[in-house]
Order: C-alpha cells, then sequence, then structure tokens
C-alpha cells in the first residue's frame, strides 16, 4: 500500500521500500499547460555543480545512468528511472521539478502527483493541486536527498521564475538553448483546429463585471483559460503531453495555429460580449468559481508564433467563415486527419498483420496461396478478392452433423489486402512453423491454406453439444485465434485444468483428459445435473494451453 | 479503496470533447453551445444541463431516418460535463476543420449543434442490408463524437489503385466525396446458400478515408433498449 506523504512529509527509502532501483513518476498538467519535468543532482551544497546531473529533455541520463529520463507512460506525464546506489558520492540530492513552458502559472495545473515505485509497487505518493500554488512558474515536487542514508521528502515549493531561476537557485548557468529550445511553438497535439477563444474573453459574459484580482482557482480542478492555445491537444488519458513536443503531425493545411482572432489585441479591453466561452472552464458560472483575471500583461510576445493568419478559422462555436476556402477537395486535412491518425492503415509488408487487438489483415500477394476464413468476417478488401464457399470437407461434415453446426469457410484468393476481424474480439495471428497447435473449433477465425488441419472430437458428459470440437493444424503457416477478452496462457503442468467453455487453444502435443466433477448443488437449476466439466491437460513441460476470461 | 479508483477520477477539461477511457466521452458544455446527441446515451452529467428529445429541428432534418419513430437524437442544452457511451463502444472523437464526413446512423454519439447535417440514405443499397442503410453527413467546423465496436482502422482510398470493399455492418463513417456503389459479389451458388457469406460490399473509389470497425455488429443497441 502506497504510503500519501503530505507537503514537508519525509522518510528513509528503506523505510519505504527494500529495493534502491527506483522508478519516480510525475504526473502533473493543466489545460493548455506543458511541463518540463527535470532531475537536478546536488552537490552536498545544493549545488548543480556537474550539469550532466541535470537530468532533463534534452539530456535524458547522467553519465553513469544512474537516473534517466523515460518519459511519458502508466499515467504519468513523465517518469525516471533513479537507481539511488550507483547515484555518485558527491551527488548529495535529487531535486525533481516541474517547470512550465511557455505562458501560464502553476495556479492554472491540475491535479498531479509525484509517486516512487519500487518493484511495480507504489511506494509513495505526493499529491498536490494547483491551487496550493499560484503564479510559480515552477515548483520543486520531491527530494531524494542523503542524510546518512537515502531518504525521500515531499517538497512542494514553488518558483517564480521557471527553469531559468530553478537553474539559477541550483547554482547552474542559464544556456540560452535550454529556455528556447522548448519555445517553439508547436501546433502540437492532435487537434489543431480547436482554437479556445482569448482569455480577454474568459470571463463569462454572464458576470457583469468580471472580478479583477488575480486570484487562482481554488479548489476547483478546471482552471482558467489557458494562455497558450498552442498547447491545447487532447491530454492523452490524463496526462499533459509530455515536455518535449510529441511527435507533432505534419503540418497540414489548417495546421496553422487557429487562434481567435480578436486575441490580445486590445489589452484590457471590455470582454467581448456573447464570445464563446472557453472549454477551460464551462463549469465557471455554476460553480461559483472566481473568474479569473485574464492575464492582460501578457502582451503578444510571450507567445510566439500566435498571431492569427488572415483567414484562420474562426473559433469554435462561431460559424465557419465562409471566406476559408473550402477543404472538400481534401477531407481529410485539419482536425479530421489529427483526430484519425492513431487508426491509420498499417504499413504494408507481412503477409499477416495485426492492424489492432480486434483487426487482422491478410495481403494475398505476398506468399501467394489462398487464406481460409470464417464466413463474414471480412470487413473491408482492397484489390482484387475473391470470395468462394469452401466446404469444410469430410471432417467438417461431421462437425456439422454432430454439433447441427457446419464451421463454415470461405477461400479468399487473388490479389490484395483483406482485413477480418470478428464481433470485436481480440485476434491473435500465431504463427506455426512445423509444430502443431490444437484450437477450439469456434475460435478459428483465418489459416492460411499451406496449413494441414484435422478436425478433432472430444467427448464428454456435460459438454454442451456433447462434444468439443477442435481443429489441430499442423504445418507451416498462420493461424489466427480469436479470444473473448485478454487471454491467459498457462503452461501444462501435472495439475492444469481447464473449463471446457473458456479454453481457446492448446499445444498439439499435450493430452486432454476429461475429468468430470460431480457436486451436489442444491442450487443446480433445472436441467443442470449439477455436473462441472473441466479438461485435464497433460503434457511434458513446454507445452501450454490458452483460456480466455469467457465462457462461450 | 481510494487509491484504487483515484485512476479514474475525470481530467481537468482541455477541450470541447474528450475521451474518458476508450469508451466514455466527456463533453464540456457551455450556454450558448449546444450539443446533439444520441438518445440514450448519457451516462451522467454534472452542472445543468438540460435535454430535449427529438426536437423539432431534427425532426425535420431526420425525417427520413426511420419513419415513424422519430429521430434518435436529443438537443443537450447548458453547462457543465456531460459524460456519454454507448454500451461500452469506443468513442472516436473527430475535431472538423471545414471537413466533411458521413456517418453510418447507429455509429453517431454526438455532435455540435452548429455543424451543418443532414441525413442520407445511401441508395441501391438498403434493400440488400435489409435494415435500412442510413447516414448523417456532417460538415463545417467542430466537434463530433463517433462510435465503434472495436478499435477502428482508417483506411486511405486514394493509396490503392484498386477501390476498397467494405462490409456494410462494419462500416462506421468515410468522406463523403467518395464514389460510393453497391457491389453484389454473389455468385449464383450464394443464391443457393452456400455463399461465401460476403453478399454484398460497398465499394469506394476516389480521394478520402474510409473508417471500419472491427466487428459486424452494426444492431443499434440504443434503440434496441427500447
Amino acid at each position: 500500500m502506497a504510503r500519501e506523504f503530505q507537503r514537508g512529509h519525509k522518510a528513509k527509502v528503506s523505510d519505504l521500500t527494500a529495493g534502491t532501483d527506483l522508478y519516480v513518476g510525475v504526473q502533473i498538467g493543466g489545460p493548455g499547460l506543458t511541463f518540463d519535468i527535470s532531475c537536478f543532482g546536488l552537490d552536498a551544497n545544493e549545488q548543480l555543480s556537474d550539469d550532466r546531473y541535470f537530468v532533463f529533455f534534452n539530456q535524458p541520463k547522467s553519465p553513469e545512468e544512474s537516473i534517466q529520463l523515460l518519459g511519458a507512460q502508466a499515467g504519468d506525464t513523465e517518469s525516471f528511472r533513479v537507481t539511488l546506489d550507483r547515484v555518485p558520492a558527491n551527488i548529495h540530492k535529487l531535486s525533481f521539478t516541474a517547470s512550465l513552458d511557455g505562458a501560464g502559472q502553476m495556479s492554472q495545473a491540475g491535479p498531479g502527483y509525484i509517486r516512487v515505485v519500487a518493484g511495480g509497487e507504489e511506494v509513495v505518493r505526493y499529491s498536490f493541486t494547483g491551487a496550493e500554488f499560484s503564479t510559480e512558474r515552477a515548483v520543486m515536487l520531491g527530494d531524494f536527498y542523503l542524510k546518512d542514508v537515502w531518504r525521500f521528502a515531499a517538497v512542494g515549493q514553488g518558483f517564480d521564475g521557471g527553469l531559468e531561476a530553478l537553474l539559477k537557485n541550483f547554482g547552474g548557468e542559464v544556456l540560452d538553448e535550454e529556455p528556447a529550445a522548448p519555445q517553439q511553438p508547436e501546433p502540437q497535439g492532435a487537434a489543431p483546429g480547436f482554437a479556445p477563444p482569448p482569455q480577454v474573453g474568459a470571463p463569462a459574459p454572464q458576470f457583469g463585471a468580471p472580478a479583477q484580482t488575480p486570484q487562482p482557482a481554488p479548489a476547483f480542478n478546471a482552471p482558467p483559460p489557458a494562455p497558450a492555445p498552442q498547447h491545447y491537444a487532447p491530454p492523452p488519458q490524463g496526462s499533459t503531453p509530455p515536455p518535449a513536443p510529441a511527435p507533432a503531425p505534419s503540418p497540414q493545411i489548417h495546421a496553422a495555429p487557429t487562434i481567435a482572432a480578436p486575441m490580445h489585441l486590445v489589452p484590457g479591453a471590455v470582454p467581448p460580449p456573447p464570445a464563446p466561452t472557453p472549454y477551460g472552464q464551462p463549469q465557471q458560472p455554476p460553480y461559483g468559481q472566481p473568474p479569473q483575471q485574464p492575464q492582460f500583461g501578457q502582451g503578444p510576445g510571450h507567445i510566439p508564433g500566435q498571431v492569427p493568419p488572415p483567414g484562420a478559422p474562426a473559433p469554435y462555436g462561431r460559424p465557419a467563415p465562409h471566406g476559408q476556402p473550402a477543404a472538400y477537395g481534401r477531407p481529410q486535412g485539419g482536425g479530421l486527419q489529427a483526430a484519425i491518425q492513431m487508426y491509420k492503415e498499417l504499413p504494408t509488408g507481412q503477409r499477416w498483420i495485426s492492424q489492432n487487438k480486434q483487426l487482422v489483415r491478410v495481403d494475398l500477394g505476398a506468399g501467394g496461396q489462398p487464406v481460409l476464413a470464417r464466413q463474414g468476417s471480412m470487413v473491408m478488401y482492397q484489390g482484387k478478392v475473391d470470395f468462394g464457399y469452401k466446404g469444410a470437407g469430410f471432417a467438417g461434415r461431421i462437425v456439422g452433423n454432430a454439433t447441427g453446426q457446419e464451421m463454415q469457410l470461405m477461400r479468399c484468393t487473388g490479389r490484395g489486402q483483406v482485413f477480418l476481424a470478428e464481433n470485436s474480439a481480440h485476434l491473435h495471428p500465431i504463427e506455426l512453423q512445423g509444430d502443431g497447435i490444437c484450437v477450439s473449433a469456434e475460435h478459428v477465425l483465418a489459416f492460411d491454406e499451406s496449413l494441414q488441419y484435422e478436425v478433432r472430437r472430444i467427448e464428454g458428459h456435460g459438454i454442451p453439444g456433447g462434444a468439443l470440437f477442435t481443429m489441430l493444424f499442423q504445418g507451416t503457416g498462420t493461424v489466427v485465434v480469436m479470444t473473448h477478452g485478454t487471454p491467459v496462457v498457462l503452461p501444462v503442468t501435472p495439475t492444469t485444468f481447464a473449463d471446457s467453455d473458456a479454453i481457446v487453444a492448446w499445444s498439439a502435443a499435450s493430452q486432454v483428459i476429461v475429468s468430470s466433477q460431480v457436486r451436489l448443488r442444491r442450487n443446480a437449476y433445472p436441467g443442470h445435473s449439477g455436473e462441472s466439466v473441466n479438461l485435464q491437460f497433460r503434457g511434458a513441460p513446454g507445452n501450454f494451453i490458452v483460456v480466455q476470461p469467457y465462457e462461450v | 479503496m481510494n487509491q484504487q479508483l483515484t485512476g479514474y477520477a475525470p481530467t481537468p477539461v482541455a477541450a470541447r470533447m474528450e475521451n474518458h477511457g476508450s469508451a466514455m466521452l466527456k463533453v464540456a458544455m457551455v450556454t450558448g453551445q449546444d450539443l446533439f446527441a444520441r438518445v440514450g446515451s448519457m451516462v451522467a452529467y454534472e452542472g445543468f444541463i438540460e435535454y430535449e428529445p427529438n426536437p423539432p429541428a431534427v425532426r425535420q432534418m431526420a425525417r427520413d431516418w426511420i419513419t415513424g419513430e422519430g429521430a434518435p437524437l436529443m438537443k443537450c442544452t447548458g453547462d457543465g460535463l456531460l459524460y456519454l457511451a454507448d454500451y461500452g463502444a469506443n468513442v472516436v472523437i473527430v475535431n472538423l476543420d471545414n471537413d466533411a464526413l458521413s456517418v453510418n446512423g447507429t455509429n453517431v454519439l454526438a455532435f455540435d449543434a452548429s455543424l451543418q447535417w443532414g441525413v442520407e440514405r445511401v441508395k441501391g443499397l438498403a434493400k440488400f442490408a435489409g435494415q435500412g442503410l442510413f447516414n448523417v453527413k456532417i460538415s463545417g467546423t467542430g466537434w463530433v463524437a463517433l462510435t465503434s465496436r472495436g478499435t477502428p482502422v482508417v483506411v486511405d482510398c486514394g493509396s490503392g489503385e484498386d477501390e476498397t470493399y467494405v462490409d456494410p455492418d462494419a462500416l462506421v463513417a468515410w468522406s463523403p466525396n467518395l464514389k460510393v456503389k453497391g457491389k453484389r459479389s454473389f455468385k449464383a451458388s450464394s443464391l443457393i446458400g452456400r455463399g461465401s457469406g460476403e453478399a454484398y460490399q460497398m465499394a469506394f473509389s476516389g480521394q478520402g478515408i474510409v473508417v471500419v470497425q472491427p466487428s459486424e455488429d452494426s444492431t443499434d443497441r440504443l434503440r434496441a433498449r427500447g
């Protein structure tokens, strides 16, 4: 169980965890805000005497790699790996800081945390919210420091000046490119078309006279209008974009920062009356949040590259200006393109490719031989592909006769790419190279015709339909197995059992025994014998079974 | 207990529409910026939001949708946060920037009321599909949320020299400037019940994209609930 630290709490690392190989995750974010999260390795005088121990996005690890920057993962905006016993002796303190890149102030940040994970388990977490800060531009979140032994402290101290001030505080030299590097105005993120209205108009029109107090938002998560609209990127699952500009989408026709036109033109002007309220604070009126002081002090110079191009699309909520050249010729430009980027078709090359968990694509051109697939599993194809009926053969007819439902296959021939899917089940292409696998017949989606297959029947009283039909595949080729949910692959041990309803596949060398367990269940429902059938598997080590979390 | 659940708290609002997980849509509602959403898709909301099912404007636009049943859209107005979902289907958010998108009727979850939209029937296909294939053409600048049963795939039709054929049950959306035609791929054999199971497809050609879901379940769960 992780310990929750409050500001100022300290503890020995040895009390938290026995390990010294630690993962430090920082989550911090806010609408329109981008943070640079860095780690300073300080000497006994709390000075950054060695630049190489300033670990940040431009220098992702210290020389002996005791401190490594890992990037955004697992819900953390930024993460580090710290190996405390490899930290050199002259480093006495590792200070983790977050500083704002671009305009904004710490009070606009949403809730965040710094956490330490050891051995896959979170051992300590210090949570904070932007409401604890005001106009600071950087914050020291937590420290590992050496006082006899390594200790961890939750700091939570703000700095007014941002990264440069932090560096100066630590005695570091401010290099020119350091502040400059993160300042590149990127129309980054996936929604270049989304343009929040100017913060001049931020106080919602409902407020007659916007309060002019630069009070931070006291408790509410949704902070005030972001002054740096170019950073409006849909944050991936609750984290802000990583400090280093994420792989920015290639420039598109509408990728120019589409900033609301009247922005900054007349600082201090009356808020434009019925102007669209920014999305960043839609709840403002009902929640009684004190309106934010628009940051009039920030001239346009604070937001480089924000001069709206003439004819830029109006902010969302206004009718599209018709002076804008219609984009119909390229419908995938702009926001649409960005939104679907992550679902793009993968490049061709291999014969079988998992497009995503639920879709496989087979390239019939590569390899040449046809593919047999379950009928109706084609969702899309490109090229010249022919779909023909394929009987399941003599063995298949046995299946059909016994179960009343034949395994219906179709034969895909020709040249082109076929996308196969079935009911958004998870698909697993399994490549066989001379080995064999038994797959429960209802979990076969498709396979290469080059594979030899035969139908086997496992009889057992209590199995629905009287018997379990499996298909044994052997040879060289790929078989696509579908599972409902994420399956588990178990090694075959002397005591491996599986429910006949949940079994998906097993390696062909393992032997199946039907074992029945009779239980006297009072609540056995009518027609149910109270007997459950399990399959027991036996085999040499190295065999495995695949079970899905769903009992069809 | 809170430890495990805190990870699911809503994130600060950063845009009009955002994903909360893969299957939930979070919309930041503001007075004056109304939203059309599927009836029955609301799972939660905070703030002051009003719902008007089947408003007159929609009735006009969607009179063809399914005759006699009214349009399955409601108009949402007010301030606050609105959460929408459709039986665990993946939600894909598209920010149209003077673009257009034609979306299968059952795959529309929500869209901004300021967008231009209309309901149209895909000609020639309805009778084969059994259920009529209706789609909503949305254009302009604003936000649209689609549902997809499973992670969708987006195919650029312009990349291949051939047409792209899609199973109508798996089709989610496409660029309206694509040329659409129905293709019956059945042969004599399929008429006697021994077909490949793929009796008809929609063929797309031209410059644009097609969005396809990995499931052929195109039933409308929000309507089926009754």
